[in-house]
């Protein structure tokens, strides 16, 4: 059982800073995508920044964990590391994607206004569109949560040992099985803890999104 | 107040404004008529730069909104202190490179000014810098003297009425959180609106957001207010309610330039009337004269369908 607790630990801890990374990245790469329509200067680090998005949205997730961990940091002791930073990378690709298409989604009167009124782009960009758009980019951002949760179970593919931090939740579930020799009764114990992280984080992108469709109401 | 210097307009393929001008001046109410696709919205959002011309110059008070094109105005250049200061520099430098650049023709001087910048290097770039600052208006500023309406409200949704309305003297202007508050209870009890302060815009009717919207630009104090059909996207009940605020506003003076199809407001209000077709300004009279005896075929056509 301390595995589980183990694996429950570093799991959530490999989500939660690739995703704080995903989310990092993904807005970054966002803005100055936006950006480059109207300012020359963005032209440059957008094109860089599409290329990142195919290469990290157009491969498996499996292949770029192989390549970053024995391949390009292939440092003793850096192993988890590199994984997280996978994780955090693809999780940006698509994350970008998500913020792009709810800063898309807002009105384009509301930039007129915001400039109409004397506010720069990127004044109004923050002050006006961003309020906007986090509306629409949450339910979407939820959804990749969930999705990078899951993803991470592949961490275990680059070698685990109780007590490191690619020991996850999945990866318990193979000593586990060891263990018990019951890889029902093990696959079990660890689903039901993936599905309850996974309402979890339902049930509060929910309430964030109670809360955001305030100025709706009528 | 606000002079158009022969601005062109292309949209991809499509010719929208072909060569249009127009002064401004402080405390005229112009409105801009026309069929639609005749290029008056365009033009007015050209004014504020929401649309940069293709070509062409917006002045708004001596100073130039449009970006800068060093072929076109070298004359401005030439005027400036530090263009002066610059080439007296240049001369101490590099006599000959100097005595081009100041015997030439304009074109000449650009080319002699090309050299300099190869010579000078970054403090040149450096000074040009300041030259742009001294002649030209920065977009930000000048659009916080241009109020503007548009036909879609652009109300912020996420916003309450009293928050649109202070949120760009706030951050903008720098006025005290209180202050601007109070001024904007004050404009909204001008429209009759005082008791919306705290809502979101969400609530409103089409009639009550435009009146918000014309008291959020107001708020701002600008000098000149542009309406982009302000009463197009409202139902006819709402039309009046809308109109009788602007009415207001003429009335103390306010310069202000509308795109409309109130041929009833344009009649009462404008100090002159634009007509726009095609791309250019057809007939330019005060209303009187323009709506009794127009004089362009066009316009005799358009006014016998919408009067």
């Amino acid at each position: 059982m301390t595995y589980v607790g183990q694996g429950l630990v570093n799991t959530l801890l490999i989500t939660l800073i690739a995703a704080v990374l995903g989310l990092v990245l993904g807005f970054i790469v966002a803005v100055v995508k936006i950006a480059a329509e109207h300012n020359k200067w963005m032209k440059i680090p957008a094109a860089i920044c599409n290329v990142y998005t195919t290469i990290f949205r157009g491969t498996p997730v499996a292949l770029q964990l192989f390549i970053m961990v024995f391949a390009i940091f292939a440092i003793p002791g850096f192993k988890p590391y590199a994984a997280i930073l996978t994780f955090g990378i693809n999780s940006g690709a698509y994350v970008s994607e998500s913020i792009r298409a709810g800063i898309l989604s807002v009105d384009k009167g509301q930039m007129e206004a915001g400039r109409a009124l004397g506010f720069s782009w990127l004044q109004t960009m923050v002050k006006i569109i961003l309020p906007q758009a986090v509306k629409n980019i949450i339910p979407a951002i939820g959804n990749e949560l969930i999705a990078l949760l899951k993803e991470t179970s592949i961490i275990g593919w680059v070698g685990s040992t109780p007590g490191s931090l690619t020991f996850d939740l999945n990866a318990a579930a193979d000593v586990i099985f060891k263990n018990m020799a019951n890889y029902l009764a093990s696959g079990i114990i660890v689903g039901c803890c993936y599905l309850v992280i996974v309402y979890i984080m339902v049930f509060i992108f929910k309430y964030i999104e109670r809360r955001l469709r305030a100025s709706d109401r009528r | 107040m606000i002079d158009v210097n022969n601005i062109y307009k292309k949209f991809g393929n499509l010719q929208v404004l072909k060569g249009v001008t127009c002064k401004i001046e402080k405390g005229e109410k112009v409105v801009i008529i026309g069929p639609s696709g005749s290029g008056k919205s365009t033009l007015l959002r050209c004014m504020n730069l929401l649309e940069t011309p293709t070509y062409g110059e917006v002045w708004m008070e001596g100073r130039l909104l449009t970006p800068i094109d060093p072929y076109l105005h070298f004359d401005v250049i030439r005027k400036s202190k530090t263009y002066n200061a610059m080439m007296l520099a240049a001369k101490n430098a590099d006599p000959a490179a100097a005595e081009e650049a100041l015997d030439a023709s304009v074109i000449a001087e650009i080319k002699a000014k090309d050299l300099l910048k190869k010579r000078e290097g970054k403090e040149f770039a450096g000074a040009i810098k300041t030259l742009y600052k001294e002649n030209f208006q920065d977009i930000n500023q000048a659009r916080m003297k241009m109020g503007m309406v548009f036909q879609h409200f652009n109300l912020f949704p996420h916003l309450t009425v009293l928050q649109n309305m202070t949120i760009a003297p706030i951050k903008l202007k720098k006025v005290p959180p209180e202050e601007a508050k109070e001024k904007a209870m004050e404009l909204l009890k001008r429209v009759g609106l005082e008791d919306k302060a705290t809502v979101y815009p969400a609530t409103l009717s089409g009639g009550q957001k435009q009146r918000i919207a014309i008291v959020r630009a107001l708020a701002m104090e600008p000098d000149v207010m542009l309406f982009d059909e302000p009463t197009s996207a409202l139902d006819p009940e709402m039309v009046g309610e809308v109109l009788s605020v602007m009415v207001d506003l003429a009335k103390e003076g306010m310069t202000m330039i509308v795109v409309t199809h109130e041929m009833g407001f344009a009649r009462e209000v404008a100090t002159k009337v634009l007509f726009m077709d095609d791309g250019i300004i057809k007939e330019e009279n005060e209303p009187k004269e323009f709506f009794a005896h127009p004089k362009d075929e066009r316009l005799k056509e358009f006014l016998s369908k919408v009067l």
